[in-house]
């Protein structure tokens, strides 16, 4: 089965969750092409899970995801690596490796999936660093980095072999207000500047506001999607309780 | 005079590079230049390039429909002469989409970062950033002992803040579940130990002694040594790991700020806990390791009365307090190198593994040199 081409993840009936627990259960939705969509949610509702669930690391305990019609659970071989190769993940800490210098790191995928010269790795790697204006020696290691320069760095590592779709989690955990800004504005201009999809989990909601094109709510207790649409209709036209109170912050 | 070629697998990308008159050269590629195709043009164009002297180079990528980071890496090193050191080099025709990325390569960030290797460290210098990192080793040691002893010395005025059932965790974790490891080297170490005597003394009629051998070499030697061995391999790498982790994850900066001091929270507790395990696993150990050599004796048709008495004409009750003795020692350093050492954890990843092979060799190396002292000591007594 394949997908309209303007969709380029599709999720049906999914479930998920941990043995015996469900986090989410029979939720479906679709990313389009190009757009920026972010997954909302409280702490606990299951964002964190649905993403792992998207990008393979976790197998869904029903139902599919189907990454421009492929199923990252049954894709094998070639096949899978292709489809490995079409996203990058941008990871909650970063997730740097620490023995590696952070050209070493933001090469790794390069080294992964190319075999490109040494010097192109280096140049496209070094290309990456300059796009996410990071301002510190690519020859250091991660723990000499601030948290901000290496979620960038991160960042670069993410998109350096040209992924199609790149998944941010909690892009500005741990960061402050200014430096998830400045965050923010590179995954804009990243996205504007590219035919890039992003999927973003967050709950920041300067975030939603300054990127998504369209988000999901997920909530805990119901296990589903609660909201599906744009932030700025949600926040003032939702009549759930539970929707307004997210979008608006207000006591429900 | 033209040449072209084409780059299986799959009409990817095209190239053709032709003479257009003295010394100028036109290259036209056109197809999809990504990280698939890019290599094997790379590759050939370097080839080709450096055959053909030429003082320009024009390069057409009008035809170029799809061109990913990699592909605008050969470009950017094609248009900035890298392959070309004598010509000129235009690029035309490439799409405006294309272009704003190929702004962002720049082989001024790849010299850059060429010159800024670092450089090694000359052997004078290593030499004394060794000594140097010996020498503060050896304070931190000093200070922890300090620390230690002062926390042992408060121990008994204030019990209350020994949190016991800490220590009974420990006891269990550390002691009562190394029994069987530990019976079961100690019993095949006598087993074989006995073996290997029973061969040359039997020789001289003396395979009687074997008896006297095992005991003296289990109660004295082997049953304290082998025990802190074990010890420090099985539960000093965990001390240390779970204290290494703890400081990574800043549980002890924590303790610190809550006017609890690490110490007397977490050393104190696995100090106690393994100074009570150790002697008893020795002992146990001793047990088990006599009782190899005496399955050895038995195999050898040696009846159980002879092979009791030769031991206990043998080994004296001052055998096994030496023994037990050093079992109290080698606990007291397992615990602490194992602690300081997890305490000395430095940041990163790799940190809680160097610092886990740190406590286990000290921890080893400790045991074997102070196993030589009290030899030393035995002898120097005894004269």
């Amino acid at each position: 089965m394949s997908a309209p081409p303007d969709i380029i993840i599709s999720v049906h009936n999914l479930t998920v969750g941990y043995a015996d627990q469900v986090v989410l259960q029979r939720i479906n939705f679709e990313v389009r092409r190009g757009e920026v969509f972010a997954i909302l949610g409280t702490s606990g509702s299951g964002k964190s899970t649905l993403l792992k669930n998207l990008i393979g690391l976790y197998t869904p305990m029903a139902g599919e995801v189907l990454i421009e019609g492929r199923d990252i659970v049954t894709a094998e071989g070639d096949d899978r690596l292709r489809l490995l190769r079409s996203f990058g993940v941008l990871y909650q800490s970063g997730a740097l490796f620490g023995s590696m210098t952070i050209l070493e790191n933001v090469r790794l995928p390069l080294d992964a999936f190319t075999r490109l010269p040494e010097l192109a790795k280096d140049l496209v790697a070094l290309s990456k660093l300059r796009l996410v204006d990071l301002k510190v020696s690519p020859a250091r290691l991660p723990a000499e980095l601030s948290g901000g320069m290496q979620k960038r760095a991160a960042l670069a590592r993410a998109i350096v072999a040209d992924p199609v779709i790149l998944f941010l989690d909690e892009p500005s955990a741990g960061l402050d207000p200014i430096t998830s800004a400045g965050l923010d504005a590179l995954f804009k201009e990243l996205s504007r500047n590219s035919d890039i999809t992003l999927v973003v989990v967050t709950h920041e909601l300067p975030s939603i506001y300054a990127i998504a094109d369209r988000v999901i709510l997920l909530d805990a207790e119901r296990k589903t999607i609660v909201a599906e649409g744009n932030p700025y209709y949600l926040r003032d036209h939702a009549t759930d309780p539970l929707v307004r109170h997210f979008f608006r912050r207000e006591a429900i | 005079m033209s040449s072209e070629k084409t780059i299986p697998p799959g009409p990817q990308v095209h190239f053709e590079l032709r003479k257009a008159g003295e010394g100028r050269l036109v290259l036209v590629l056109s197809g999809q230049l990504n990280a698939d195709s890019a290599p094997r043009l790379w590759q050939e164009l370097k080839q080709k390039l450096a055959a053909t002297p030429a003082t320009t180079l024009e390069i057409d990528a009008a035809g170029l429909t799809h061109c990913d980071s990699a592909g605008l890496a050969l470009l950017y090193f094609l248009s900035t002469g890298q392959m070309t050191p004598n010509a000129q080099v235009t690029l035309s025709g490439l799409k405006p989409e294309f272009q704003k990325e190929l702004q962002s390569f720049s082989i001024k960030d790849y010299q850059d970062l060429q010159s800024q290797q670092p450089a090694k460290p000359s052997v004078a210098e290593e030499t004394g950033m060794a000594i140097m990192g010996m020498a503060g080793d050896l304070k931190e040691m000093a200070v922890f002992i300090g620390q230690v002893a002062s926390a042992l010395v408060a121990m008994p005025f204030h019990p209350r803040q020994v949190r016991w059932s800490e220590v009974l965790r420990i006891f269990e974790i550390a002691g009562v579940n190394a029994l069987p490891i530990v019976s079961l080297i100690s019993l095949l170490v006598g087993l074989i130990i006995a073996f290997e005597a029973a061969q040359p003394l039997a020789q001289f009629g003396a395979q009687i002694y074997v008896a006297n051998l095992i005991g003296l070499v289990m109660v004295r030697e082997l049953g304290p040594v082998m025990t802190a061995i074990l010890l420090a391999g099985r539960s000093g790498s965990a001390f240390a790991a779970e204290l290494g982790t703890m400081k990574v994850n800043e549980e002890l900066n924590a303790l610190e700020t809550m006017g609890l001091d690490p110490v007397r929270f977490l050393v104190v507790q696995r100090l106690l806990a393994s100074l009570l395990l150790t002697p008893l696993l020795t002992i146990f150990s001793m047990f088990t390791g006599v009782l190899g050599g005496v399955i050895v004796m038995l195999g050898l048709d040696f009846p159980m009365p002879m092979i009791l008495r030769q031991l206990e004409s043998s080994v004296q009750i001052r055998d096994i307090a030496f023994g037990t003795g050093k079992g109290f020692v080698f606990g007291i350093i397992v615990a602490g190198i194992s602690c300081l050492r997890g305490m000395q954890t430095k940041e990163g990843p790799s940190a809680v593994g160097a610092s886990t092979t740190r406590s286990v060799v000290s921890g080893i190396l400790l045991i074997v040199v102070v196993d030589a002292l009290f030899a030393a000591l035995m002898f120097t007594l005894k004269k």
